[in-house]
């Protein structure tokens, strides 16, 4: 009998990782993910989708949640219909990025660092106000990237004021109250289970 | 039939007339009767599922569907792409799994899920519950050609009413109204919409490969069901053009908009005026031509399909 030594994992992995490093167990590195994914050919992803499976079942933890292809994932599951071992890459995508948030993971590129402050500015506005408000995420988010972007977009604001697609005024639902409490709930949930895996 | 109706963020400002004109449908149809969720809250769209713990798309979602059950209704609809998927999904997953249900209920105190609601997009009950041939046409929609675009939250993941890689219900829906559906390769591509903010070039580059694919099957116009993809593929489609170095002059319109066209309802109720590509050119050429100068019905597809590599026929413009 031969014994596969060499693919036996040998390294330590945090529980939240080996959760996902399972659902991609059965990843045999086709790559028809790669091949159906849309960003890859434009240019947006530092790894393609296959090689983030592969680092996963590798256990490389630090390289997966810091790479940009997490935040740069369209999430049109085109991989996730596609692949012939039924893995849910784009959930995944998104796991990974939840889990890079929470851990602070280094930003590799600059799109890394740019897609989680549009994302998490995005979440703050919805918990604020219970409903989105464009004006303010677009504001932030380049003030917070670069400022001279705005005198970029002044041509197409215009062209939405215009043709009024612009919400100049927040409209909050009612019931923000309960919507900040499933924010705050949700969080310190996570915050016990983290505590929970860490005492373990 | 009831539906309760969960309208989204983009339904009140970037997409104001997908919500309009969808109203304005509905209320001509006897069989789709739209209810709108008091108070509903956002659904998170694509960032959720990141922020905070990924419990929070369903719990969002819960909000609104504990809202909806309890105003009796089963079914709920969802025009915008990205709340259909979420509610969709959150729906689904809290009927079969008890333990996310309960999950969900302890950040939502005070209300229950004993009853989850179905989620459904607009165009699958037009489709699949009024029946393409129950819509009222009075006004065909002859000569102009569209190419639909489902991008890619309307078929995907899987499971939803129409088939993830090769959907037909929007062609259908528009054969109906008298309109010819084009055959194009690129109906269920991604536009960027999820990283525009943050990846403006990659997703420039997805939304001018759409384009150009719907240019190519020799369609004049664009129908979607989506705000997102609407508003890249319109207000940014001078510079799209420009990076494919040509003009693509598509108008892109709400699928509910071309609707209202065929059923002749008073135009001021679909926001025509809002499209940044204006589609008024087209309709002077084609349903508002006076009559006799009107373009010809144009032949059943199956005579117009070419070989791959011979040279495109057909397309002849009045």
């Amino acid at each position: 009998m031969l014994e596969y030594e060499a693919i036996r994992p040998s390294y330590e992995m945090s529980s939240e990782m080996e959760e996902i490093a399972e659902a991609v167990s059965t990843c045999y590195q086709c790559g028809t993910c790669s091949a159906s994914c849309p960003v890859v050919p434009a240019g947006g992803m530092d790894y393609t989708p296959r090689s983030i499976m592969r680092l996963i079942q590798a256990g490389m933890e630090d390289e997966v949640l810091s790479s940009q292809t997490i935040w740069t994932c369209a999430g049109c599951f085109s991989c996730a219909v596609r692949c012939p071992r039924d893995i849910d890459i784009t959930g995944i995508m998104m796991s990974l990025r939840n889990l890079a948030l929470m851990r602070g993971s280094p930003a590799r590129t600059a799109p890394t660092r740019w897609g989680r402050i549009y994302n998490v500015d995005f979440m703050r506005i919805v918990r604020r106000f219970g409903r989105m408000y464009e004006l303010e995420l677009v504001l932030r988010y380049h003030l917070k990237t670069n400022p001279f972007n705005l005198l970029g977009m002044a041509p197409v604001g215009l062209k939405m004021f215009v043709k009024h697609k612009l919400r100049l005024l927040p409209d909050p639902a009612e019931g923000r109250a309960e919507v900040q409490g499933i924010f705050d709930h949700l969080q310190s949930d996570r915050a016990d289970q983290a505590r929970k895996e860490h005492q373990v | 039939m009831k539906y309760a109706y969960f309208p989204g963020c983009s339904q009140e400002s970037t997409a104001e007339e997908y919500n309009r004109s969808l109203q304005a449908v509905a209320r001509r149809l006897d069989a789709m009767d739209l209810i709108e969720i008091p108070d509903w809250n956002c659904c998170g769209a694509t960032p959720a599922p990141a922020i905070v713990n990924p419990m929070l798309p369903h719990s969002l979602a819960a909000r609104n569907l504990s809202i909806a059950a309890g105003m009796g209704m089963d079914q709920v609809v969802a025009p915008c792409a990205a709340c259909y998927k979420n509610l969709r999904k959150a729906s689904h997953e809290l009927s079969e799994k008890p333990d996310l249900r309960a999950k969900a209920e302890e950040a939502l105190p005070g209300r229950t899920l004993d009853r989850v609601p179905e989620v459904r997009h607009p165009l699958d009950v037009v489709v699949n519950d009024v029946g393409v041939d129950n819509v009222p046409v009075e006004k065909p929609l002859q000569g102009i050609k569209v190419a639909s675009y489902y991008g890619c939250l309307l078929s995907r993941p899987s499971g939803g009413f129409d088939d993830p890689e090769y959907p037909q219900s929007m062609d259908r829906l528009m054969e109906a109204l008298g309109a010819e559906a084009m055959p194009w390769a690129y109906k269920t591509k991604c536009c960027g919409g999820g990283i525009y903010m943050f990846q403006e070039n990659v997703s420039f580059t997805m939304s001018a490969d759409v384009l150009a694919h719907a240019k190519a099957s020799g369609a004049n116009a664009v129908a979607v069901g989506c705000p997102f993809c609407q508003l890249l593929l319109d207000l940014y489609q001078d510079k799209l053009a420009a990076i494919r170095n040509t003009t693509f002059d598509l108008p892109i319109l709400f699928f509910t908009q071309l609707m209202g066209l065929a059923m002749g309802l008073d135009r001021a109720e679909l926001g025509l005026e809002k499209l940044v590509v204006s589609p008024f050119e087209l309709l002077a050429r084609t349903i508002d031509a006076p009559e006799g100068e009107q373009p010809a019905k144009s032949r059943p597809r199956s005579k117009k399909l070419s070989k791959w590599g011979e040279a495109q026929t057909g397309g002849t413009e009045t």
